[in-house]
Protein backbone atom coordinates (compact mmCIF):
# COMPACT_ATOMS: atom_id res chain seq x y z
CA UNK A 1 0.00 0.00 0.00
CA UNK A 2 2.56 2.53 1.12
CA UNK A 3 5.23 4.05 -1.26
CA UNK A 4 7.85 3.28 0.53
CA UNK A 5 7.07 -0.55 1.39
CA UNK A 6 10.07 -2.71 0.03
CA UNK A 7 9.76 -4.51 -3.22
CA UNK A 8 10.22 -3.89 -6.68
CA UNK A 9 10.00 0.27 -7.49
CA UNK A 10 6.90 0.83 -9.61
CA UNK A 11 8.73 3.70 -11.76
CA UNK A 12 5.63 4.66 -13.67
CA UNK A 13 3.76 5.15 -10.28
CA UNK A 14 7.24 7.28 -8.96
CA UNK A 15 7.12 9.14 -12.30
CA UNK A 16 3.69 9.98 -11.83
CA UNK A 17 4.13 11.04 -8.36
CA UNK A 18 7.17 13.06 -9.36
CA UNK A 19 5.12 15.09 -12.01
CA UNK A 20 1.99 15.84 -8.92
CA UNK A 21 4.42 17.05 -6.87
CA UNK A 22 6.22 19.22 -9.21
CA UNK A 23 2.60 20.46 -10.52
CA UNK A 24 1.49 21.64 -7.02
CA UNK A 25 5.01 23.42 -6.19
CA UNK A 26 4.42 25.09 -9.34
CA UNK A 27 1.25 26.18 -8.08
CA UNK A 28 2.27 26.95 -4.85
CA UNK A 29 5.16 29.14 -6.19
CA UNK A 30 2.79 31.37 -8.20
CA UNK A 31 0.03 31.87 -5.12
CA UNK A 32 2.88 32.82 -2.71
CA UNK A 33 4.78 34.71 -4.95
CA UNK A 34 1.94 36.69 -6.53
CA UNK A 35 -0.95 35.95 -4.68
CA UNK A 36 -4.69 37.10 -6.20
CA UNK A 37 -4.55 40.30 -5.89
CA UNK A 38 -4.25 43.39 -8.61
CA UNK A 39 -2.43 41.51 -11.51
CA UNK A 40 -2.18 37.97 -9.71
CA UNK A 41 -0.02 35.61 -12.34
CA UNK A 42 0.46 38.34 -14.92
CA UNK A 43 2.98 39.57 -12.74
CA UNK A 44 5.16 36.88 -13.76
CA UNK A 45 5.08 38.56 -17.24
CA UNK A 46 5.06 42.10 -16.30
CA UNK A 47 8.09 42.16 -14.19
CA UNK A 48 10.70 41.06 -17.34
CA UNK A 49 8.26 42.66 -19.02
CA UNK A 50 8.84 45.97 -17.67
CA UNK A 51 12.26 45.97 -16.87
CA UNK A 52 12.91 45.05 -20.68
CA UNK A 53 11.29 47.77 -22.37
CA UNK A 54 12.59 49.73 -19.76
CA UNK A 55 16.30 48.82 -20.29
CA UNK A 56 15.70 48.78 -24.04
CA UNK A 57 13.75 52.23 -24.43
CA UNK A 58 16.86 53.53 -22.26
CA UNK A 59 19.05 52.65 -25.23
CA UNK A 60 17.49 53.53 -28.07
CA UNK A 61 17.08 57.10 -26.38
CA UNK A 62 20.51 57.73 -26.07
CA UNK A 63 20.67 56.60 -29.46
CA UNK A 64 24.37 54.19 -29.78
CA UNK A 65 24.94 52.45 -33.16
CA UNK A 66 25.80 48.94 -32.62
CA UNK A 67 28.47 47.15 -34.48
CA UNK A 68 27.08 45.08 -38.11
CA UNK A 69 24.01 47.32 -37.53
CA UNK A 70 22.29 46.01 -35.31
CA UNK A 71 18.78 46.61 -34.00
CA UNK A 72 19.16 48.74 -30.56
CA UNK A 73 15.98 47.96 -29.06
CA UNK A 74 16.23 44.36 -30.29
CA UNK A 75 19.65 43.85 -28.89
CA UNK A 76 19.10 45.30 -26.23
CA UNK A 77 15.90 43.79 -25.01
CA UNK A 78 16.74 39.83 -26.14
CA UNK A 79 19.96 40.51 -24.35
CA UNK A 80 18.46 42.09 -21.45
CA UNK A 81 15.76 39.35 -20.84
CA UNK A 82 17.60 36.27 -20.69
CA UNK A 83 20.00 37.65 -18.62
CA UNK A 84 17.29 38.21 -16.16
CA UNK A 85 16.02 34.92 -16.34
CA UNK A 86 19.68 33.61 -15.43
CA UNK A 87 20.05 36.68 -12.32
CA UNK A 88 16.77 35.72 -11.11
CA UNK A 89 17.75 31.91 -10.64
CA UNK A 90 21.32 32.71 -9.56
CA UNK A 91 20.00 35.60 -6.79
CA UNK A 92 16.55 33.44 -5.63
CA UNK A 93 18.70 30.16 -5.07
CA UNK A 94 20.05 30.58 -1.66
CA UNK A 95 16.91 31.94 -0.13
CA UNK A 96 15.07 29.06 -1.61
CA UNK A 97 15.84 26.32 0.78
CA UNK A 98 15.33 28.49 4.11
CA UNK A 99 11.71 29.91 2.02
CA UNK A 100 10.71 26.32 2.04
CA UNK A 101 12.17 24.13 4.52
CA UNK A 102 8.02 23.54 5.63
CA UNK A 103 7.43 21.32 2.34
CA UNK A 104 9.98 19.19 3.78
CA UNK A 105 7.64 18.11 6.40
CA UNK A 106 6.01 16.21 3.14
CA UNK A 107 8.49 13.41 2.60
CA UNK A 108 7.79 13.00 -1.05
CA UNK A 109 9.09 16.40 -1.69
CA UNK A 110 12.92 16.79 -1.89
CA UNK A 111 15.26 19.80 -1.99
CA UNK A 112 15.20 19.00 -6.00
CA UNK A 113 11.94 19.22 -6.55
CA UNK A 114 11.59 22.90 -4.94
CA UNK A 115 14.38 23.89 -6.77
CA UNK A 116 13.07 22.32 -10.48
CA UNK A 117 10.07 24.31 -9.44
CA UNK A 118 11.05 27.73 -8.83
CA UNK A 119 13.09 27.11 -12.12
CA UNK A 120 10.96 25.67 -14.76
CA UNK A 121 8.54 28.53 -13.61
CA UNK A 122 11.06 31.05 -13.73
CA UNK A 123 12.63 29.97 -17.07
CA UNK A 124 9.28 29.72 -18.57
CA UNK A 125 8.06 33.09 -17.07
CA UNK A 126 11.07 34.15 -18.97
CA UNK A 127 10.56 32.34 -22.12
CA UNK A 128 7.11 34.08 -22.22
CA UNK A 129 8.13 37.33 -22.54
CA UNK A 130 10.66 36.80 -24.90
CA UNK A 131 8.32 35.48 -26.77
CA UNK A 132 5.68 38.76 -26.21
CA UNK A 133 8.59 40.87 -26.90
CA UNK A 134 9.53 38.86 -30.36
CA UNK A 135 6.56 38.68 -31.37
CA UNK A 136 6.03 42.43 -31.46
CA UNK A 137 9.13 43.34 -32.97
CA UNK A 138 8.15 41.15 -35.69
CA UNK A 139 5.05 42.56 -35.75
CA UNK A 140 6.06 46.38 -35.37
CA UNK A 141 9.53 46.44 -36.86
CA UNK A 142 9.35 43.57 -39.04
CA UNK A 143 12.52 41.84 -37.06
CA UNK A 144 11.49 38.13 -36.85
CA UNK A 145 14.01 35.36 -35.19
CA UNK A 146 15.53 33.79 -38.08
CA UNK A 147 15.49 30.42 -36.46
CA UNK A 148 13.19 30.64 -33.30
CA UNK A 149 14.52 26.96 -32.40
CA UNK A 150 17.71 27.97 -31.28
CA UNK A 151 16.64 30.93 -29.33
CA UNK A 152 14.69 28.03 -27.50
CA UNK A 153 18.08 25.87 -27.45
CA UNK A 154 20.18 28.66 -25.84
CA UNK A 155 17.44 29.67 -23.43
CA UNK A 156 17.46 26.26 -21.92
CA UNK A 157 20.51 26.01 -21.87
CA UNK A 158 21.20 29.52 -20.22
CA UNK A 159 18.32 27.78 -17.70
CA UNK A 160 20.09 24.28 -17.20
CA UNK A 161 23.06 26.29 -16.72
CA UNK A 162 21.81 28.98 -14.25
CA UNK A 163 19.75 26.06 -12.49
CA UNK A 164 23.00 23.46 -12.16
CA UNK A 165 25.34 26.95 -10.33
CA UNK A 166 21.81 27.67 -8.28
CA UNK A 167 22.16 24.06 -6.52
CA UNK A 168 25.37 24.45 -5.68
CA UNK A 169 24.52 27.84 -4.32
CA UNK A 170 21.28 26.52 -2.34
CA UNK A 171 23.86 24.01 -0.81
CA UNK A 172 26.22 26.44 0.23
CA UNK A 173 23.64 28.49 1.81
CA UNK A 174 22.99 25.68 4.19
CA UNK A 175 26.14 26.48 5.54
CA UNK A 176 26.24 29.73 5.75
CA UNK A 177 24.39 33.11 5.53
CA UNK A 178 27.28 34.56 3.47
CA UNK A 179 26.58 33.19 0.30
CA UNK A 180 23.30 35.27 0.35
CA UNK A 181 25.08 38.17 1.51
CA UNK A 182 27.46 38.61 -1.36
CA UNK A 183 25.29 36.67 -4.77
CA UNK A 184 23.71 39.87 -5.10
CA UNK A 185 27.12 41.39 -5.45
CA UNK A 186 28.81 38.93 -7.63
CA UNK A 187 25.63 38.72 -10.21
CA UNK A 188 26.10 42.74 -10.33
CA UNK A 189 29.63 43.19 -11.12
CA UNK A 190 29.74 39.83 -13.23
CA UNK A 191 27.09 41.39 -15.46
CA UNK A 192 29.14 42.61 -18.07
CA UNK A 193 30.76 39.16 -18.63
CA UNK A 194 28.06 37.34 -18.86
CA UNK A 195 27.70 38.27 -23.05
CA UNK A 196 24.49 39.31 -22.21
CA UNK A 197 25.29 42.60 -23.29
CA UNK A 198 28.02 42.39 -25.89
CA UNK A 199 29.10 40.04 -28.87
CA UNK A 200 31.98 37.86 -29.72
CA UNK A 201 32.73 39.34 -32.94
CA UNK A 202 32.69 42.85 -30.95
CA UNK A 203 35.79 41.97 -29.32
CA UNK A 204 39.76 42.16 -29.81
CA UNK A 205 41.03 38.24 -31.25
CA UNK A 206 42.96 37.37 -27.80
CA UNK A 207 39.80 39.13 -25.56
CA UNK A 208 37.75 36.84 -27.82
CA UNK A 209 39.45 33.55 -26.47
CA UNK A 210 39.02 35.03 -22.59
CA UNK A 211 35.81 35.55 -23.09
CA UNK A 212 34.85 32.19 -24.80
CA UNK A 213 35.98 31.14 -21.61
CA UNK A 214 33.04 32.43 -19.95
CA UNK A 215 30.02 29.15 -20.82
CA UNK A 216 27.10 31.46 -20.70
CA UNK A 217 28.73 33.45 -23.16
CA UNK A 218 27.92 30.32 -25.48
CA UNK A 219 24.23 30.23 -24.48
CA UNK A 220 23.91 34.14 -25.78
CA UNK A 221 25.89 33.75 -28.56
CA UNK A 222 23.35 30.94 -29.38
CA UNK A 223 20.29 33.18 -28.96
CA UNK A 224 22.05 35.77 -30.82
CA UNK A 225 22.14 33.37 -33.86
CA UNK A 226 19.01 32.46 -33.61
CA UNK A 227 17.16 35.72 -33.74
CA UNK A 228 20.18 37.76 -36.03
CA UNK A 229 20.67 34.52 -38.32
CA UNK A 230 23.72 35.00 -40.29
CA UNK A 231 23.70 39.00 -40.10
CA UNK A 232 26.16 38.95 -37.87
CA UNK A 233 29.20 36.48 -36.78
CA UNK A 234 28.05 33.98 -33.99
CA UNK A 235 30.76 32.44 -32.37
CA UNK A 236 30.00 29.31 -30.02
CA UNK A 237 30.34 25.72 -28.75
CA UNK A 238 27.53 23.55 -28.41
CA UNK A 239 30.03 20.77 -26.61
CA UNK A 240 31.40 23.32 -24.14
CA UNK A 241 28.14 24.49 -22.99
CA UNK A 242 26.89 21.13 -22.95
CA UNK A 243 29.81 20.25 -20.45
CA UNK A 244 29.42 23.32 -18.46
CA UNK A 245 25.65 22.23 -17.86
CA UNK A 246 26.72 18.61 -17.37
CA UNK A 247 29.26 19.76 -14.78
CA UNK A 248 27.41 22.35 -12.78
CA UNK A 249 24.50 20.02 -12.31
CA UNK A 250 26.42 16.90 -11.08
CA UNK A 251 28.23 19.18 -8.49
CA UNK A 252 24.82 21.16 -7.61
CA UNK A 253 23.52 17.52 -6.87
CA UNK A 254 25.88 15.84 -4.69
CA UNK A 255 26.91 19.06 -2.73
CA UNK A 256 22.87 19.36 -2.02
CA UNK A 257 22.62 15.68 -1.39
CA UNK A 258 25.11 16.19 1.39
CA UNK A 259 23.93 19.45 2.50
CA UNK A 260 20.35 18.26 3.16
CA UNK A 261 21.63 15.35 5.17
CA UNK A 262 23.11 18.62 8.17
CA UNK A 263 19.95 20.85 7.20
CA UNK A 264 18.04 21.73 10.45
CA UNK A 265 14.10 22.48 9.93
CA UNK B 1 4.64 -2.94 8.42
CA UNK B 2 6.57 -1.35 10.93
CA UNK B 3 8.58 2.09 11.68
CA UNK B 4 12.69 0.35 13.06
CA UNK B 5 15.07 3.08 14.16
CA UNK B 6 18.45 1.07 14.36
CA UNK B 7 21.58 3.31 16.50
CA UNK B 8 19.99 6.78 16.00
CA UNK B 9 21.78 9.75 16.96
CA UNK B 10 21.58 13.30 16.20
CA UNK B 11 23.60 16.39 17.93
CA UNK B 12 23.13 19.89 17.05
CA UNK B 13 25.40 22.30 16.51
CA UNK B 14 25.75 25.54 18.88
CA UNK B 15 26.88 29.13 18.57
CA UNK B 16 30.55 29.20 19.32
CA UNK B 17 30.96 25.98 17.47
CA UNK B 18 30.73 23.45 20.28
CA UNK B 19 27.47 20.70 19.21
CA UNK B 20 25.15 19.26 21.46
CA UNK B 21 24.70 15.49 21.43
CA UNK B 22 20.01 15.15 22.16
CA UNK B 23 19.82 11.46 21.00
CA UNK B 24 22.89 9.06 21.89
CA UNK B 25 21.66 6.07 19.92
CA UNK B 26 18.22 5.33 19.80
CA UNK B 27 16.96 1.65 19.01
CA UNK B 28 13.00 0.85 18.83
CA UNK B 29 10.76 -1.05 16.41
CA UNK B 30 6.82 0.79 16.39
CA UNK B 31 4.77 -1.65 14.79
CA UNK B 32 1.26 -1.32 12.82
CA UNK B 33 -1.63 -0.72 15.38
CA UNK B 34 0.54 0.84 18.32
CA UNK B 35 -0.38 3.71 20.03
CA UNK B 36 3.32 4.63 21.75
CA UNK B 37 2.78 7.46 24.76
CA UNK B 38 6.85 8.58 24.70
CA UNK B 39 7.77 10.91 27.90
CA UNK B 40 10.49 12.80 28.61
CA UNK B 41 11.47 15.88 30.27
CA UNK B 42 11.82 19.40 28.44
CA UNK B 43 14.71 19.28 26.39
CA UNK B 44 15.20 15.64 26.30
CA UNK B 45 14.85 15.38 22.56
CA UNK B 46 11.43 14.40 21.77
CA UNK B 47 10.66 16.84 18.92
CA UNK B 48 13.95 15.93 17.84
CA UNK B 49 13.13 12.32 17.80
CA UNK B 50 9.77 12.85 16.29
CA UNK B 51 11.43 15.22 13.40
CA UNK B 52 13.77 11.94 12.42
CA UNK B 53 10.96 9.57 12.28
CA UNK B 54 9.25 11.71 9.80
CA UNK B 55 12.08 11.95 7.50
CA UNK B 56 12.28 16.09 7.65
CA UNK B 57 15.96 15.61 9.20
CA UNK B 58 18.40 12.81 8.75
CA UNK B 59 20.28 11.10 11.50
CA UNK B 60 24.10 11.49 11.81
CA UNK B 61 24.49 8.05 12.04
CA UNK B 62 22.19 5.20 12.62
CA UNK B 63 19.13 3.92 10.40
CA UNK B 64 15.41 4.45 9.92
CA UNK B 65 13.36 1.93 8.48
CA UNK B 66 10.29 2.76 7.05
CA UNK B 67 7.11 0.61 6.12
CA UNK B 68 4.37 2.90 6.39
CA UNK B 69 3.10 6.41 5.19
CA UNK B 70 4.15 8.53 8.25
CA UNK B 71 2.33 12.04 8.94
CA UNK B 72 4.33 15.23 10.10
CA UNK B 73 4.87 15.89 13.10
CA UNK B 74 1.71 17.64 14.49
CA UNK B 75 1.08 20.07 17.00
CA UNK B 76 3.38 22.84 15.84
CA UNK B 77 2.32 25.29 12.42
CA UNK B 78 4.78 23.02 10.16
CA UNK B 79 4.30 21.52 7.09
CA UNK B 80 1.86 24.83 6.20
CA UNK B 81 2.46 28.05 4.18
CA UNK B 82 1.59 30.98 6.20
CA UNK B 83 0.93 33.02 2.86
CA UNK B 84 -1.81 31.40 1.66
CA UNK B 85 -4.90 30.37 2.84
CA UNK B 86 -5.94 27.28 4.76
CA UNK B 87 -7.90 26.37 2.07
CA UNK B 88 -4.67 26.68 -0.46
CA UNK B 89 -2.95 24.25 1.78
CA UNK B 90 -5.38 21.84 1.81
CA UNK B 91 -5.92 21.96 -1.93
CA UNK B 92 -1.90 21.52 -1.98
CA UNK B 93 -2.28 18.45 0.25
CA UNK B 94 -4.71 16.90 -1.90
CA UNK B 95 -2.46 17.48 -4.89
CA UNK B 96 0.60 16.20 -3.79
CA UNK B 97 -0.84 12.94 -1.63
CA UNK B 98 -3.22 12.08 -4.90
CA UNK B 99 -6.39 12.98 -2.89
CA UNK B 100 -9.74 14.56 -4.50
CA UNK B 101 -9.19 18.25 -4.18
CA UNK B 102 -12.64 19.24 -3.57
CA UNK B 103 -13.38 16.42 -0.76
CA UNK B 104 -10.57 17.38 0.45
CA UNK B 105 -11.10 20.95 0.75
CA UNK B 106 -14.57 20.11 2.09
CA UNK B 107 -13.23 17.51 4.82
CA UNK B 108 -10.63 20.36 6.44
CA UNK B 109 -12.95 22.91 6.34
CA UNK B 110 -15.18 20.59 8.39
CA UNK B 111 -12.91 19.46 10.65
CA UNK B 112 -10.84 22.39 11.31
CA UNK B 113 -14.04 24.75 12.09
CA UNK B 114 -11.82 27.93 10.76
CA UNK B 115 -14.90 29.86 9.94
CA UNK B 116 -14.27 32.66 7.33
CA UNK B 117 -10.50 32.23 8.02
CA UNK B 118 -10.20 29.54 6.49
CA UNK B 119 -10.04 31.46 3.11
CA UNK B 120 -7.35 33.80 4.50
CA UNK B 121 -3.69 33.69 4.30
CA UNK B 122 -2.54 31.39 7.47
CA UNK B 123 -0.38 33.73 8.83
CA UNK B 124 -3.56 35.55 10.47
CA UNK B 125 -4.21 32.43 12.14
CA UNK B 126 -3.67 32.09 15.79
CA UNK B 127 -1.72 29.51 17.18
CA UNK B 128 -4.94 26.70 17.99
CA UNK B 129 -6.27 27.71 14.89
CA UNK B 130 -2.80 26.30 12.86
CA UNK B 131 -2.72 23.50 15.03
CA UNK B 132 -6.36 22.76 13.93
CA UNK B 133 -5.40 22.94 10.49
CA UNK B 134 -2.62 21.19 10.51
CA UNK B 135 -4.65 18.21 12.34
CA UNK B 136 -7.28 18.35 9.42
CA UNK B 137 -4.97 18.52 6.89
CA UNK B 138 -2.75 15.21 8.26
CA UNK B 139 -6.13 13.87 8.46
CA UNK B 140 -7.20 14.10 5.09
CA UNK B 141 -3.99 12.37 3.94
CA UNK B 142 -4.95 9.70 5.93
CA UNK B 143 -1.43 8.45 7.42
CA UNK B 144 -0.37 4.84 8.36
CA UNK B 145 1.55 6.52 10.81
CA UNK B 146 0.68 9.77 13.21
CA UNK B 147 2.95 11.85 14.64
CA UNK B 148 1.95 14.22 17.74
CA UNK B 149 2.95 16.62 19.81
CA UNK B 150 1.50 17.00 23.37
CA UNK B 151 -0.40 20.51 22.21
CA UNK B 152 -2.78 18.56 19.61
CA UNK B 153 -4.26 17.11 23.35
CA UNK B 154 -3.89 20.18 25.14
CA UNK B 155 -5.22 22.80 22.95
CA UNK B 156 -9.14 24.54 23.76
CA UNK B 157 -11.40 21.17 24.89
CA UNK B 158 -13.89 20.84 22.37
CA UNK B 159 -11.63 20.49 19.82
CA UNK B 160 -9.31 18.36 21.96
CA UNK B 161 -12.20 16.24 22.35
CA UNK B 162 -13.10 15.36 18.99
CA UNK B 163 -9.20 15.48 17.78
CA UNK B 164 -9.25 12.32 20.15
CA UNK B 165 -12.11 10.98 18.65
CA UNK B 166 -10.75 11.49 14.83
CA UNK B 167 -7.74 9.44 16.27
CA UNK B 168 -9.01 6.18 18.14
CA UNK B 169 -11.16 5.82 15.26
CA UNK B 170 -8.00 5.35 13.30
CA UNK B 171 -6.24 3.52 15.96
CA UNK B 172 -7.22 0.42 15.37
CA UNK B 173 -5.64 0.47 11.61
CA UNK B 174 -2.80 3.26 12.10
CA UNK B 175 0.44 3.69 14.65
CA UNK B 176 0.50 6.72 16.68
CA UNK B 177 3.51 8.04 18.71
CA UNK B 178 2.41 10.81 21.02
CA UNK B 179 5.73 12.78 22.67
CA UNK B 180 4.69 14.47 25.93
CA UNK B 181 5.91 15.99 29.14
CA UNK B 182 2.97 14.78 30.74
CA UNK B 183 1.85 11.10 31.77
CA UNK B 184 -1.80 12.41 31.85
CA UNK B 185 -1.74 13.46 28.31
CA UNK B 186 -0.41 9.73 27.23
CA UNK B 187 -2.60 7.57 28.85
CA UNK B 188 -5.75 9.33 27.16
CA UNK B 189 -4.29 8.73 23.53
CA UNK B 190 -2.08 5.73 24.72
CA UNK B 191 -1.63 1.77 25.13
CA UNK B 192 2.16 1.48 25.70
CA UNK B 193 4.88 3.79 26.63
CA UNK B 194 8.74 4.73 26.23
CA UNK B 195 10.63 7.15 28.46
CA UNK B 196 13.13 9.30 26.80
CA UNK B 197 16.60 10.25 28.93
CA UNK B 198 19.64 10.91 28.11
CA UNK B 199 19.53 10.94 24.47
CA UNK B 200 17.92 7.16 24.93
CA UNK B 201 15.12 5.58 24.79
CA UNK B 202 13.56 2.87 26.83
CA UNK B 203 9.98 0.92 25.38
CA UNK B 204 7.61 -0.46 28.57
CA UNK B 205 5.17 -3.13 27.22
CA UNK B 206 3.01 -1.60 29.80
CA UNK B 207 1.93 2.05 30.00
CA UNK B 208 1.61 2.35 33.96
CA UNK B 209 5.17 0.68 34.10
CA UNK B 210 6.47 3.58 31.70
CA UNK B 211 4.94 6.33 33.45
CA UNK B 212 6.40 4.94 37.17
CA UNK B 213 9.72 4.50 35.20
CA UNK B 214 9.26 8.52 34.06
CA UNK B 215 8.52 9.65 37.59
CA UNK B 216 11.37 7.60 38.91
CA UNK B 217 13.54 8.76 36.91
Amino acid sequence: MSASVAGPVDWGRALRIQFRVLGALILREMSTRFGRENLGYLWLFAEPLMLGSAIGALHLVTGHGLPGGLHVLMFWVTGYVPFYMFRSVINRSPTSVLANQSLLYHRRITLLDIMVARNLLEGGAVMGTLAIFLAAFGMALDLWPKQPALVVFGMMALLAMSHGAGLMLAAGAIYTDLIDRVIHLITYITMPFTGAFFMVFWLPTDLQHQALLIPTVHCFELIRHGLFGTAVPTTYDIGYMVAWIIGLNLAGLLTLRIARRRLVV
Amino acid sequence: MSIRLENVHKSYKLHGGSSKAVLRGVNAVFAKGEAVGILGRNGAGKSTLLRLISGVEYPEAGRIHREMSISWPLGHAAAMHYSISGADNARFIARIYEKPIAETVEFVEGFAELGQYYRQPVRTYSSGMMTRLGLALSLAVDFDCYLLDEVVAAGDSRFAERCRAALLDRRARSTMLMVSHQAETVRAFCTSGAVLKDGRLTRYEDLDQAIAAYHAG
